[in-house]
C-alpha cells in the first residue's frame, strides 16, 4: 500500500485509529479458528461516512477489506485471508432508539450483543438470540454470521429478528433494506441477503431489530438417559408432540465425565446423556409444558428428571452446561467446534454417525449442543501441534459434513461458512447452486473487495 | 529458569488459549483502548509469533506487554485456563533482557536490594520532598512542582508524602503480650512502612489485641514486585531470597497488609525461585501468609470489635481477590462490627487502574479506569471506601482528589483497629 493511499485512509480515521506496525497488526491475524493471516492495515472508523470514505479509495485502488467486530467467530471470517485492510467496527456502538410501542430498536452494528441485551431488558423487552459468545461478539458479527444459541429452539436464531439494514457497498455507496414496520419492502428480501453474508457483500453500518416481550416465568430440568440414543429420540419426540421448550441441550457421556472431573457436583457419570430442557411462558402454561416434558422424558427411557425448585438450582443444572469448555479442555487443548446441523427428527442418526466417526479416526470427540435445533455441535479434543492427529482431525471434519447433509442438513447451524467450510460449500449449494452464490457476490461486489477468499468466493489453490 | 524450560512452559500454556475472546469482556485496559493488542489473546498471539520468529522482542513489543495493570481478570475469566499472568510475566523478563530496562528502573530495583541505603534514601527523601513537591489545594496529598525526569510523575498527579516517621520509628521489633496464643512476623512491605504507617501499626494493633506477639524483623527488604513485573528476575530473586531468610523464624503466621506483597509471598515467589534450593522454605512459607483481614476472619475474637457508625464499601485489590483468593473475609469482618453499614459497589472486584509503575507510564488511562471505579464507590452513598491495598488506596486518594469527592479512604486494618479500640472503650463506658 502505497504511502499517499495510506495518509488517505489516515486523514479520514485520524492517527490514533490506523494501526501499521507489525506488533499490531499480527494481533489482528486471527479469530476464534486457528488459522492466521496478517492484515496490511487495520482501520477503526467511528462512523458510517468513514467507512464510506474508506471504501471509496479501497475501491480505488483495490484494496481488500475485511470487516471485523469482536472476531470471536468460529469459520475464520474476520481472518483476513487475502490481506488488505481489517475494518474494526468496535468504535460503533450507539443505540440509536429502543421503541417500546413498536417494539424495534436501532442500533449501531459495533455494540457487544451483552451490552445491546442489557439496555433491551432494562427498557422491558426482549431479544431472545443468545449466542454463547454474547459478552464479547457484537450485533453486526452476530448479522453478518447469522448466529444462533440455546434460546433458538422456540425463539429462532439472528436472522429471524432483523428488520432492516443499512449497509455500506464496495464502491461507498449506501442502501438502505427492510423497514422498520414490518421488515417486508418492496421487492426481494435485500436484509437476508446481507444477513448470513459474512462481509462478502458489504460492510453493515446501522442495524433495526425487533423486539419481543419478556416471558413470565421459566422453569429449568434436567433428564438422565441411560443410552445416548435415547436422549435423541426424546429430543425429536419432544419438538413433534406440540410443546417447544426454549432450550433443549444435550451433553454426551464424554462431556459429563469431564465436567463432573472439573466440577465436582455429582452429575452422573455413567449416563449415556444428558438433556437440559428449559420451558418459559406464561406461569400456567410453563406448569403444564413441564409436565408434558416429563411425560415425553419418562416414555423415551429417561432414569430420571430433576425438576429445579429454586432460581439457586436452575443456575446449578446450568452451571454444568456453562463449564463444559474449561472442562474439555483439561482433556486436550485445541477444540474445533463444529456445526454441522441437522433436522430435528434425524438427531438420532446423527448421534450415531458423530460417534462412527470418532471411532474411525481414533479422536476424542464430544457432543454437547443446542440439540433442539438439531445442532450437535460434535467438538473434536486435540492438539494443533500433532500434525498426525490433525490430518485425521480434518478427515473426520469432511465425514461430519457429508454425513450431516446426507441427512438433509446444513454444513453450520450458525457459525458461518468463512474461510474454514468454504471448500465443502459446494457439497450443500450444488454445483449451479454455488454459481448462483458466486453471480450474486459479483454482482454486488465486480472486484471481489469484500471479505475476499470466503463463502462463495472461495477459489481451491492450484496444488 | 532456564531457556529450554520457559520455552518449554510457554508452549504449553499458549496451546491452550483458543482466541475464544473472553478476556475482551474482562480487561479493563481493553475496554479503555478498544484495540486486540491489549486483550490476552492478542499477547498469547504475539508470544507464538514470537516462539515462531515472525515476531522479535523489539522495544514495541515491550511496550505492549508493558500495558497491562497484572490484574489477573483474564486468569480469572479464562475458559481454557491459560495462566496469562506468569506468562506475560515472563514475557516481560524475556523483553527486559532483549532491550534492557529504562535507567531509572535499574537504578531504584539495585537500590531495593541494600535496605539500609534505601532506608537511608527514603528518610532524606521525607526531608526533602518539598523541594520538589508542593502539598496539593485539598491538602490529601503532594504535586510534583515541575517535570521530574524519569519519575514517571503527571503532574496532575497527587501523591501522598513519604512519612517522617517510618513504620519502624514508631512500632518496637518486637511486641509482646501477656500469655500469647501465638506468634506473628510482619511483612510490613515499602508502603506500609514509609507511606502509611499508620495502617502498619494498626496491623500489629490487631494482632496484639487477639493475644499474639507481633515480630517486624529488621532485615527485611521489598517485596521484590515492582522488580519482578517488569521484567528484572534477577533481582525479584534476590530480594525474594533475602526475605525468605529474614521470615524464617519460628512463626506460626507470616502477616501481610499489602495485596502484592501477600500474593508475592503466598505464589509469585514459587514461581521466581524455581530454580533455587531456597524453594523449600517457600514452601512451608507460603502455607502460613494470611492477609491481616484473613488473620481476623481466622482467629480474631468478634466479641471485642465495638460499634463503629460508618457507612463504608469496599474495593477488592486484585492481588487480594485474585491473587490471595481474600474477598469473603474482609466482608466476614465487616458484618461482625455492629452498626458498621457496609455497602458492596458494583465490579468491586475490578481493577483500580493503579497496576504499580503501570499508573506512570499510562496515567491518563489508568485515571480513566479509575473513574469507573469511583462512580460505583460513589453511587452506594458510603462515606469511606475501604481497600487492603496501600497502592490502590494511592491511586483512589488521587482519584477522588481529581474530581473533587468528599468520599475519604481507609485501609482495612484501620478500620478493624478502629473497632477494636471502640470495643475497648465502650466496654470501660459500661455499654
Amino acid at each position: 500500500m502505497n504511502q499517499a493511499v495510506l495518509n488517505e485512509l489516515k486523514a479520514i480515521v485520524g492517527e490514533a485509529h490506523m494501526l501499521t506496525e507489525l506488533e499490531d497488526r499480527y494481533c489482528y491475524s486471527f479469530d476464534s479458528t486457528f488459522i492466521n493471516s496478517m492484515p496490511d492495515l487495520v482501520l477503526q472508523p467511528s462512523s458510517r461516512d468513514e467507512i464510506a470514505a474508506i471504501c471509496r479509495i479501497a475501491h480505488a485502488h483495490d484494496i481488500p477489506i475485511v470487516t471485523r467486530g469482536a472476531a470471536t467467530g468460529l469459520s475464520g471470517g474476520a481472518v483476513p485471508v487475502k490481506g488488505g485492510i481489517v475494518l474494526e467496527m468496535t468504535r460503533l456502538t450507539n443505540i440509536i432508539e429502543i421503541n417500546k410501542v413498536n417494539r424495534y430498536a436501532i442500533v449501531e452494528p459495533g455494540i457487544i450483543t451483552q451490552d445491546y441485551l442489557a439496555a433491551v431488558d432494562k427498557a422491558g423487552l426482549f431479544y431472545p438470540p443468545d449466542p454463547a459468545s454474547s459478552k464479547m461478539s457484537t450485533l453486526g458479527g452476530n448479522i453478518a454470521e447469522c448466529a444462533g444459541g440455546p434460546r433458538g429452539v422456540k425463539y429462532g436464531i439472528t436472522r429471524d429478528y432483523v428488520l432492516g439494514l443499512e449497509v455500506v457497498l464496495p464502491d461507498g455507496s449506501i442502501v438502505q433494506t427492510g423497514n422498520l414496520v414490518d421488515g417486508d419492502m418492496s421487492g426481494p428480501d435485500w436484509t437476508m441477503l446481507f444477513c448470513g453474508s459474512e462481509g462478502t457483500l458489504g460492510i453493515i453500518t446501522k442495524i433495526m431489530l425487533k423486539l419481543t416481550h419478556k416471558p413470565q416465568s421459566k422453569q429449568t430440568m434436567m433428564a438422565t438417559f441411560d443410552r445416548i440414543e435415547d436422549a435423541a429420540t426424546t429430543v425429536s419426540t419432544m419438538m413433534s408432540s406440540g410443546v417447544i421448550p426454549t432450550t433443549l441441550e444435550i451433553m454426551d457421556n464424554l462431556t459429563i465425565r469431564a465436567v463432573e472431573n472439573f466440577l465436582n457436583i455429582g452429575l452422573p457419570v455413567e449416563a449415556g446423556a444428558i438433556l437440559l430442557i428449559e420451558v418459559d411462558g406464561d406461569p400456567k402454561a410453563v406448569e403444564k409444558h413441564v409436565q408434558h416434558v416429563l411425560k415425553v422424558c419418562e416414555e423415551c427411557n429417561a432414569s430420571s428428571v430433576k425438576v429445579a425448585k429454586t432460581a439457586q438450582e436452575a443456575d446449578d443444572l446450568w452451571k454444568a452446561r456453562r463449564s463444559v469448555s474449561p472442562a474439555c479442555g483439561k482433556i486436550n487443548p485445541t477444540k474445533i467446534s463444529e456445526d454441522a446441523t441437522v433436522p430435528r427428527s434425524r438427531i438420532p442418526e446423527m448421534v450415531s454417525a458423530v460417534q462412527a466417526i470418532a471411532k474411525k479416526y481414533d479422536l476424542k470427540m464430544v457432543i454437547f449442543g443446542h440439540a433442539g435445533d438439531g445442532n450437535l455441535h460434535p467438538n473434536i479434543l486435540s492438539n494443533k501441534h500433532d500434525k498426525e492427529e490433525m490430518a485425521r482431525v480434518e478427515k473426520a471434519v469432511e465425514e461430519l459434513f457429508q454425513a450431516a447433509l446426507k441427512l438433509g442438513g446444513t454444513l453450520s447451524g450458525e457459525h458461518g461458512i468463512g474461510y474454514m467450510k468454504a471448500p465443502f460449500l459446494v457439497w450443500e449449494t450444488g454445483v449451479e447452486g454455488f454459481q448462483f452464490g458466486k453471480d450474486v457476490k459479483y454482482a454486488v461486489d465486480p472486484k471481489s473487495l469484500m471479505n475476499p477468499g470466503k463463502l462463495f468466493d472461495y477459489r481451491p489453490s492450484p496444488s | 529458569m532456564s531457556e529450554q524450560r520457559g520455552h518449554e512452559e510457554w508452549k504449553q500454556q499458549l496451546v491452550k488459549c483458543i482466541r475464544c475472546g473472553t478476556c475482551r469482556s474482562v480487561c479493563p485496559v481493553f475496554k479503555e483502548e478498544n484495540n486486540e493488542n491489549t486483550t490476552a489473546r492478542g499477547k498469547v498471539q504475539l508470544l507464538e509469533g514470537v516462539m515462531e520468529g515472525t515476531i522479535k522482542l523489539t522495544p514495541t513489543l515491550q511496550e505492549r506487554f508493558n500495558k497491562c495493570l497484572l490484574c489477573k481478570a483474564c486468569v480469572k475469566g479464562c475458559p481454557s485456563g491459560v495462566r496469562t499472568d506468569t506468562l506475560f510475566l515472563s514475557a516481560r523478563q524475556a523483553n527486559a533482557c532483549e532491550n534492557s530496562l529504562p535507567l531509572v528502573k535499574r537504578l531504584a530495583f539495585k537500590g531495593l536490594t541494600f535496605r539500609k541505603l534505601f532506608d537511608t534514601g527514603l528518610r532524606i527523601g521525607s526531608v526533602m520532598q518539598h523541594v520538589v513537591m508542593k502539598k496539593s489545594a485539598d491538602g490529601r496529598g503532594n504535586q510534583a512542582r515541575f517535570n521530574i525526569p524519569g519519575s514517571g510523575l503527571d503532574l496532575r498527579r497527587i501523591i501522598p508524602p513519604v512519612a517522617a516517621n517510618t513504620l519502624r520509628d514508631i512500632v518496637p521489633k518486637k511486641t509482646t503480650v501477656a500469655n500469647p496464643i501465638g506468634r506473628a512476623v510482619f511483612f510490613p512491605g515499602c508502603m506500609l512502612n514509609y507511606i502509611y504507617p499508620e495502617a502498619g501499626k494498626a496491623v500489629v494493633n490487631i494482632l496484639n489485641k487477639n493475644n499474639w506477639d507481633v515480630t517486624i524483623p529488621d532485615d527485611l527488604v521489598c517485596c521484590g514486585t515492582p522488580a519482578f513485573t517488569s521484567g528484572d528476575q534477577a533481582t525479584g530473586r534476590e530480594l525474594a531470597t533475602a526475605n525468605l531468610k529474614s521470615l524464617s523464624g519460628d512463626y506460626d503466621v507470616v502477616i501481610t497488609a499489602c495485596a502484592s506483597c501477600g500474593a508475592a509471598l503466598k505464589h509469585e515467589y514459587g514461581e521466581i525461585l524455581q530454580d533455587e534450593h531456597i524453594h523449600h522454605n517457600w514452601e512451608e512459607l507460603s502455607t502460613k501468609v494470611l492477609d491481616i483481614s484473613e488473620f481476623v476472619s481466622k482467629y480474631g475474637n468478634p466479641a471485642l470489635l465495638g460499634s463503629l457508625p460508618l457507612k463504608i464499601t469496599y474495593h477488592d485489590a486484585c492481588h487480594l481477590v485474585r491473587g490471595m483468593n481474600v474477598s469473603k473475609q474482609p466482608r466476614q469482618v465487616f458484618a461482625d462490627v455492629p452498626e458498621l453499614d457496609f455497602r458492596n459497589m458494583k465490579d468491586a472486584d475490578v481493577c483500580c487502574g493503579a497496576g504499580g509503575t503501570f499508573s506512570m507510564a499510562y496515567y491518563d488511562l489508568s485515571r480513566r479506569i479509575n473513574d469507573h471505579k469511583l462512580t460505583n464507590a460513589e453511587a452506594t452513598g458510603a462515606d469511606y471506601l475501604v481497600t487492603g491495598c496501600s497502592a490502590c488506596r494511592m491511586h483512589i486518594t488521587d482519584g477522588l482528589s481529581q474530581r473533587k469527592s468528599n468520599m475519604k479512604v481507609m485501609h482495612t486494618a484501620e478500620l478493624i483497629d478502629l473497632a477494636y479500640q471502640n470495643g475497648t472503650q465502650q466496654k470501660k463506658g459500661g455499654k
